[in-house]
């Protein structure tokens, strides 16, 4: 496809968001992820881990409750959700969820529906599930269908499929590939996002890397981006997926709409496998390139939400990113992270973010950075700390950052 | 040794639809691959090896602490590298599509064995960085300074096709020059040793194709995907095909690059769709 041609494509047929599946500690329906964020009420609390936790004080945001889908979308097999392990239930629920809330049919097969879903580490998650109740399947060879393609074979999803890995922006790499795919008329509707689970492991290693908060006395104070005392973050677990189509399919169908898959932009710091470059450059570029595709100028948006964990060095890395891409405009952009309230979804954060974005569109009012007492002077941003912001909100963008220097930004709008 | 075969040369890729009235999709070029094979036991020598005539040098020990598909799956992109035709461009704006199937797996059973027998303390902070399933694709960003989009694509059986799907996705919509794609696999998966080590002669294969929307040299391979359907077959999905494996691949780039006019690979995707390389015999022509 040309330039031209793909400039007319995103003019002439926008991809638009018809459906959202969601679960999290903070709920799992747009309307109660929505109502937690706003009000700044934080899913962050003390965990029991089991033995093998990091400590008897751990604390995390925890998915509580994870809703089994519909009979229907499990009519091929109505065991195959109760047979799944956490990780797998953790996917499941909101693909079906987003599904059933774009109003798919419960029979997909024969529409040309795709599924990517965002997901760093499956088999690890996989092994470990296994090893924990005594399996020994890490030490076998085996080649088991990845968990995108069950996914899709029990929903009868039968387009293209795919599992994407960008680290903590993976379920956000998986938003821009299924955009890709609808512009190029391969699909005419596709599933995306990404989630993660809580794991002894997991935690150990992000505990040991030194990038988990130690603030263990005061869970829900923990998770602080942008806070002068921040010291790393908290994990979460959950995530989002989204129904995206074309504007054209969407009306022909007359769905629902939340908003549009504006602009992608997409970069690498080329700089550490775990450490984000102190050069804004190529993160900057991230932002400049998705404003760009969106075709709107800083000056515009309405509301950034960061990727910012609350990590030292990662947020004034992204502060200076929001800056470079944003020049004077940044003085005036409202900038909050939701993930103070969230916690860290990782692999699922991307795609819960944007989510957020939608609910700020949907209420007209930015989600706070709680915990943000004392604004780090390293940050220099327009943040929204403790309470809501009222305000028009049409235009957004949402940073992910993740590992090995993978930069990605998503502007997210009001549909048009 | 590692055994290395030869860049692909003059060898077309098509994924295409089962309708062939579909296929009106898009052509690249490979402008140099290269395979690369080695046994579990030579695997510590290689991350150390010197670097290939011709290739850049990576920062100072910067494998270490790598998966050992990350390791492989890098020194097929270094003599990929070693091997471009002239003039060799700038690879700055690249991006970069790790596929490995099962990565990580010694690396996860070893995390899992000290977690249960000493605890979360003793847990390798290098697990998520260096063995999930985008370190293959950040290794090669980071180390050769890339600063095109980098993902992990896969991890599992489908990880192939998976991988050309999304690297012509990143082409197509990503105004980047080219993009490296790098698939690793264990020849045979192997079974771990109750202190989760493979056996020595385990084979570990990497295959490295730089990706470019604009001729190269000699070397031309083209890819195209239906502009308006990738055809839908959900018997593909429940009976995977086993047809165009790593190493078929492998061996087909190969006999393109010895003029194999009868070279031809083909894999079926499990949503139906094929991917096919093929000797391309107007490449000759233009020589």
């Amino acid at each position: 496809m040309n330039p031209s041609d793909k400039l007319n494509r995103r003019d002439s047929d926008p991809v638009l968001i018809t459906g959202i599946g969601v679960v999290s500690s903070l709920g799992n329906s747009f309307d109660a992820i929505t109502d937690s964020l706003l009000a700044g009420r934080s899913g962050v609390r003390s965990v029991d881990l089991g033995p093998l936790a990091r400590d008897r004080q751990q604390f995390a945001a925890p998915v509580d409750d994870i809703p089994s889908p519909a009979t229907a979308r499990l009519a091929a097999d109505p065991a195959a959700f109760a047979r799944m392990d956490r990780l797998g239930q953790i996917f499941m629920s909101p693909i079906a969820s987003a599904l059933d809330d774009a109003g798919m049919p419960a029979d997909l097969r024969g529409l040309r529906i795709g599924l990517v879903m965002g997901l760093g580490a499956e088999q690890l998650k996989a092994w470990e599930n296994d090893f924990l109740v005594g399996g020994r399947l890490v030490y076998e060879p085996h080649r088991d269908a990845s968990l995108v393609h069950r996914i899709a074979g029990i929903l009868g999803i039968d387009g293209p499929a795919v599992t994407v890995a960008a680290a903590c922006a993976s379920s956000g790499f998986a938003i821009a590939i299924g955009r890709q795919w609808l512009q190029s008329g391969w699909v005419d509707a596709c599933v995306v996002g990404g989630c993660d689970m809580l794991s002894p492991s997991g935690i150990a290693a992000f505990y040991n890397l030194r990038a988990l908060s130690r603030r263990k006395d005061d869970p829900a104070k923990a998770s602080r981006p942008f806070d002068r005392d921040r010291d790393g973050f908290v994990m979460g677990e959950g995530g989002a997926f989204l129904v995206l189509e074309n504007r054209s399919h969407a009306q022909q169908r007359g769905a629902r709409v939340y908003g549009e898959v504006a602009g992608v932009g997409m970069s690498s710091d080329a700089f550490h496998m775990v450490i984000p470059s102190t050069d804004p450059t190529h993160a900057a570029r991230a932002i400049s390139l998705a404003l760009a595709d969106a075709a709107v100028t800083p000056d515009s948006l309405d509301y950034i939400n960061a990727h910012a964990a609350g990590t030292p060095v990662g947020d004034v890395a992204e502060a200076g990113a929001i800056r470079l891409a944003l020049g004077n405009a940044a003085d005036h952009v409202p900038v909050s992270s939701t993930k103070s309230i969230s916690g860290h979804l990782v692999s699922g954060a991307a795609a819960f973010e944007a989510v957020a974005c939608l609910a700020a569109i949907c209420r007209q009012a930015v989600p706070p950075t709680v915990n943000l007492d004392n604004a780090d002077e390293k940050c220099p941003l327009d943040h929204v700390p403790h309470t809501a912001r009222q305000r028009r909100v049409d235009i957004t963008a949402s940073n992910s950052f993740g590992f090995g220097g993978a930069n990605l930004c998503l502007v997210i709008r009001k549909a048009r | 040794m590692p055994a290395e075969s030869e860049t692909a040369d003059m060898c077309s890729v098509i994924l295409e639809p089962r309708e062939p009235s579909c296929n009106d999709g898009l052509a690249y070029w490979v402008a140099s691959s290269a395979t690369v094979e080695s046994p579990l036991s030579e695997i510590p020598a290689l991350r150390e090896a010197p670097f290939p005539v011709g290739a850049p040098s990576l920062p100072g020990r910067f494998l270490r602490h790598s998966d050992e598909h990350t390791v492989v799956g890098m020194r097929a992109v270094l003599e990929a590298i070693a091997r471009f035709p002239d003039p060799r461009p700038s690879f700055e704006a690249f991006g970069v599509v790790g596929s490995p199937c099962l990565p990580g797996r010694m690396a996860s059973a070893r995390t899992l064995m000290q977690l249960q027998a000493e605890g979360p303390a003793t847990v390798s902070p290098h697990i998520v960085p260096q063995c999930s399933l985008h370190a293959l694709a950040s290794a090669v960003s980071v180390g050769l300074s890339m600063h095109g989009p980098n993902i992990g694509i896969g991890g599992g059986p489908e990880a192939m096709a998976e991988g050309f799907i999304t690297s012509l996705s990143l082409l197509d919509h990503s105004n980047i020059p080219g993009l490296w794609l790098v698939f690793t696999e264990w020849k045979n998966e192997p079974t771990l040793d109750a202190q989760g080590i493979a056996p020595p002669d385990a084979m570990c294969r990497g295959v490295a194709i730089c990706l470019m929307p604009t001729q190269r040299g000699a070397a031309r391979l083209t890819i195209t995907l239906p502009g308006t359907r990738l055809a839908s077959n959900s018997d593909a999905r429940t009976t995977p095909q086993a047809t165009g494996t790593l190493a078929e691949l492998a061996h087909a780039l190969a006999a393109c690059n010895q003029g194999d006019v009868r070279a031809d690979w083909l894999h079926v995707c499990p949503w139906g769709a094929h991917v096919r390389i093929s000797h391309d015999c107007a490449a000759d022509g233009e020589k």
